[in-house]
């Protein structure tokens, strides 16, 4: 039993895993305190969304309420006993509990940023490894245009580009969304073009970086198939900074995009967390930020797991401290 | 390897020239003819007739009625009441209500339903305070199935008006209260007696409103209305131009360079409403420089409104001399209007004391210099353009205008707490003005009031609007508002800059459209498609 015990206890997935406690802690303190840190009031905050004139008896008898008179630390472990059953109280506003409005719009934040990974992965790779393979050829010189074009149109312009050409002038989609699959494209092309156009120029230069490896130049000497030493020394070594920066925007992705969201009107969880925050709506800015928060921390740590996959260095090397 | 990937790409980008074009929409398939689309910047809401944002106030009008509409001018038109008496001591109105008319879940509309939704507004009495209504009810009685008696503490002469108002009275079926607790905490429903049924409701994507088949009125040519919300206005201007919106209709849901080349593209309707409320300036004569009344009339000789309607307004707003509308009940008192005069202005400041020395560019007293601010919303791009037009208009008199465009709330914030020398503060349109806006002149938490707080007349003016809204005698009543209207004309705490518009646009298939005599009413019901 105890090897066993400790083998799991040296495994680099479980001490990354228990790395986790006091982060997810820090997090839950910050986004607590962030309240108190707010320009204004929450109990005058909640009588102007319902109207009440905030006389000093009516914000007293509101703070009572929302038990802001009560000591931070207090306030503090019960906000953290609520939110660990996932309560993260009503809204100022529609007064409805937070998390259930959460996830109404998180389904199509969900469904964006997967038609937006899908088609970075399906253009950034292969250009990347392409534009490598074929340095300084006429579709590396493209896939440079593409990349330039993409990293400096801002969003809101292409969005509108995208929606001006096809939906107005060409007619192949509607501006508004009428419930169907294809309701999801420009949206996704217009989310997916700077990342891919990011991942397809790092992913060359790192690429090229391998290529000069000595690695490849011994594997190149033992006569191997140039497929395989591409497939399985070079990009697979090329491919771990690819993977940190699409994690993270991957994250970005989940938490909302609020331009892009406005301009194809989809009921996303960017614009409203946006909206919130303009009607200083607390509870729902608190769940949100702590929602993110931990959706960075986990797939940051699923990027470090797929790192010592991909890197066995990672994972041994630690162990051998 | 290479081939590989080559390979993958050319089929990608195959697959890309196949699929795209078959996604065309079948454009032919135009909506039926019954059928019309709007959109909306922001979602409808949870349509609680009692209650106030984030309802949209044309969606509530759409499902719920007054016991009386407001017409064009003021006038007061039977609604769900047919007629109505108001006692000679202006303390009992009587209303005879309409017959045979139910909400639309069959339920009846009569004396006891109404009675039922006065007392659930009156239980929640603070979260109307804004509204002088509501403070003079005393109560609410029923006699039979169709008299109700609406008994007030106090004379209130704008009652009427009052009830006009698309919230907080207008009338949801009994069985759509909550089980427990008030109409404040939420409703079952939005069920109605309105010629509208809300069928199908997607939060901030879109709300189908079906017509009531049972509306005891006239009924709407068109049967079911989709709103759809679509917050940017570019967007919504490619989805009307593309025909998937058949009208455009707001103050602000689309930019007005939008509208003019809309309007002058000549393919579809657009028209612009009579003028409804004021955009308006208050100049806080409690802080700063400001508490100075020749300062404050300084302000008003030197701002260029012609330029400003024409430059950012393109000439569909006209200009505002007086804080309300010489239209507005009783607010055509012959004001005297500050015409533009920087000669005027600058003889002003140097009166005052604020002196520009020769290659000064800003004024100077004692060694300050002459620095204002002026607060807008940060995310309204039309006080924008106007503040940063006033703020170079300023400057060629000698006064430095800084400008704090912030977040909504933080503007409220300042409306409330008095922390502005200029602030945008518009009046509230017809049927508020003037007695609501006049009324809410008192209430500390408005920045009328807080403008107004450096004025020495202030208890005064407070005193005279206590009897304005008291006042049973026509006669005392103008020479009051004649009173206060001048007083706060000559002190100059109102910088108005043009009476603001709802803009229309239309396609040609539609017919019947006319603007509503409220400003947040959207004429749907009247319209035809062919």
């Amino acid at each position: 039993m105890k090897p066993v015990l400790k083998h799991i206890t040296q495994h680099y997935v479980f001490r990354r895993v228990l790395q986790l406690v006091p982060v997810l802690f820090g997090i839950s303190l910050v986004t607590f305190l962030l309240i108190q840190l707010m320009p204004s009031d929450p109990a005058t905050v909640v009588l102007r969304s319902t109207n009440v004139p905030a006389t000093p008896e009516t914000i007293a008898a509101m703070r009572e309420k929302l038990g802001l008179d009560r000591p931070l630390v207090m306030q503090y472990l019960s906000w953290l006993w609520r939110v660990l059953h996932l309560d993260f109280g009503r809204s100022f506003v529609t007064n409805e509990p937070v998390l259930q409005s959460v996830m109404h719009y998180a389904p199509t934040t969900l469904m964006l940023t997967i038609c937006a990974a899908a088609l970075i992965l399906v253009i950034g790779l292969p250009v990347g490894i392409l534009a490598a393979l074929y340095r300084d050829s006429l579709f590396d010189q493209a896939s440079r245009v593409f990349a330039y074009v993409g990293t400096a149109m801002p969003n809101f312009w292409l969005g509108f580009l995208l929606l001006y050409l096809f939906s107005y002038r060409l007619g192949w989609f509607s501006v508004t969304s009428r419930g169907s699959i294809t309701d999801w494209i420009l949206p996704a092309i217009t989310l997916a073009w700077t990342p891919a156009a990011i991942y397809a120029r790092l992913l060359r230069s790192s690429m090229l970086d391998s290529l000069s490896q000595n690695y490849v130049l011994y594997a190149r000497a033992r006569g191997l198939l140039e497929r395989l030493i591409i497939s399985r020394y070079v990009l697979k070594n090329a491919l771990l900074p690819v993977v940190t920066v699409f994690g993270l925007s991957l994250a970005q992705l989940l938490s909302g995009t609020v331009i892009v969201e406005s301009v194809f009107a989809l009921p996303g969880l960017g614009r409203f967390a946006v909206e919130s925050i303009l009607n200083r709506d607390y509870p729902v800015v608190q769940c949100y930020v702590c929602l993110t928060a931990v959706l960075f921390v986990c797939i940051n740590l699923l990027i470090d797991l797929t790192y010592s996959y991909l890197d066995p260095r990672i994972r041994l090397g630690r162990q051998e401290d | 390897m290479r081939k590989f990937f080559a390979y993958l790409l050319i089929a990608i980008t195959a697959l890309a020239m196949i699929v795209l074009p078959s996604c065309v929409q079948q454009q032919t398939a135009a909506p039926p003819r019954a059928e019309l689309t709007f959109s909306w910047s922001q979602d409808v809401g949870t349509l609680n007739p009692h209650l106030y944002d984030p309802s949209q106030m044309f969606a509530q009008d759409m499902i719920f009625e007054p016991l009386v509409n407001y017409g064009r001018g003021g006038e007061i038109q039977p609604g769900l009441a047919e007629s109505w008496e108001v006692a000679p001591d202006g303390k009992l109105i009587t209303f005879r209500l309409r017959q045979e008319v139910s909400f639309s879940d069959g339920t009846p509309f009569n004396a006891a339903a109404a009675k039922a939704n006065f007392d659930q507004v009156l239980k929640n009495r603070e979260e109307h305070e804004w509204l002088g209504l509501i403070e003079a009810i005393d109560r609410v009685e029923s006699e039979g199935d169709s008299t109700l008696m609406l008994y007030l503490k106090t004379p209130y002469y704008p009652a009427l008006q009052e009830l006009t108002l698309i919230r907080p009275v207008r009338f949801l079926s009994p069985s759509a209260f909550p089980e427990s607790g008030t109409t404040a905490e939420g409703i079952k429903a939005p069920i109605g007696t309105g010629p509208w049924i809300l069928a199908d409701y997607q939060k901030d994507s879109q709300a189908v409103f079906k017509r009531n088949e049972k509306y005891w009125g006239e009924k709407p040519t068109i049967e079911q209305i989709t709103v759809k919300v679509i917050p940017d206005g570019e967007t919504r201007v490619l989805a009307f131009e593309k025909g998937e919106v058949d009208l455009i209709y707001g103050n602000g849901e689309i930019s007005l360079d939008s509208f003019q080349q809309l309007r002058d593209s000549g393919q579809y309707v657009a028209e612009v409403s009579p003028p409804l409320n004021t955009r308006a300036i208050a100049i806080n004569s409690a802080r700063g420089a400001t508490q100075d009344q020749k300062v404050r009339q300084a302000i008003q000789h030197s701002v260029n409104k012609d330029a400003i309607i024409s430059a950012i307004f393109y000439d569909t707003e006209q200009k505002a001399d007086t804080y309300f509308s010489p239209e507005v009940p009783y607010a055509d008192v012959g004001l005297q209007p500050y015409a533009y005069d920087m000669e005027q202005a600058k003889a002003l400041l140097d009166a005052a004391g604020w002196t520009q020395s020769v290659g000064q560019e800003i004024r100077q007293r004692n060694g300050q210099p002459l620095t204002l601010d002026l607060s807008f919303s940060g995310k309204n791009n039309i006080d924008k353009a106007v503040a940063e037009a006033i703020q170079a208009d300023l400057k060629a008199v000698g006064i430095d205008l800084k400008l704090l465009g912030e977040e909504e709330q933080s503007w409220y914030d300042r409306q409330t707490s008095g922390e502005f020398n200029l602030i945008f503060n518009d009046t509230w349109g017809p049927p508020y003005e003037p007695q609501a806006m006049i009324s809410s002149m008192r209430a500390p938490s408005h920045a009328d009031y807080e403008a107004q707080s450096g004025l020495p007349m202030k208890a005064e003016i407070d005193r005279k609007i206590g009897e304005v809204l008291l006042s049973t005698d026509e006669t005392t009543r103008q020479q009051l508002y004649r009173e206060i209207l001048t007083t706060l004309q000559e002190q100059a705490v109102y910088l108005p800059i043009s009476y603001s518009t709802n803009v229309a646009v239309l396609h040609k298939n539609l017919s019947g459209f006319e603007f509503m005599p409220q400003a947040n009413q959207v004429p749907l019901s009247k319209l035809g498609k062919s």
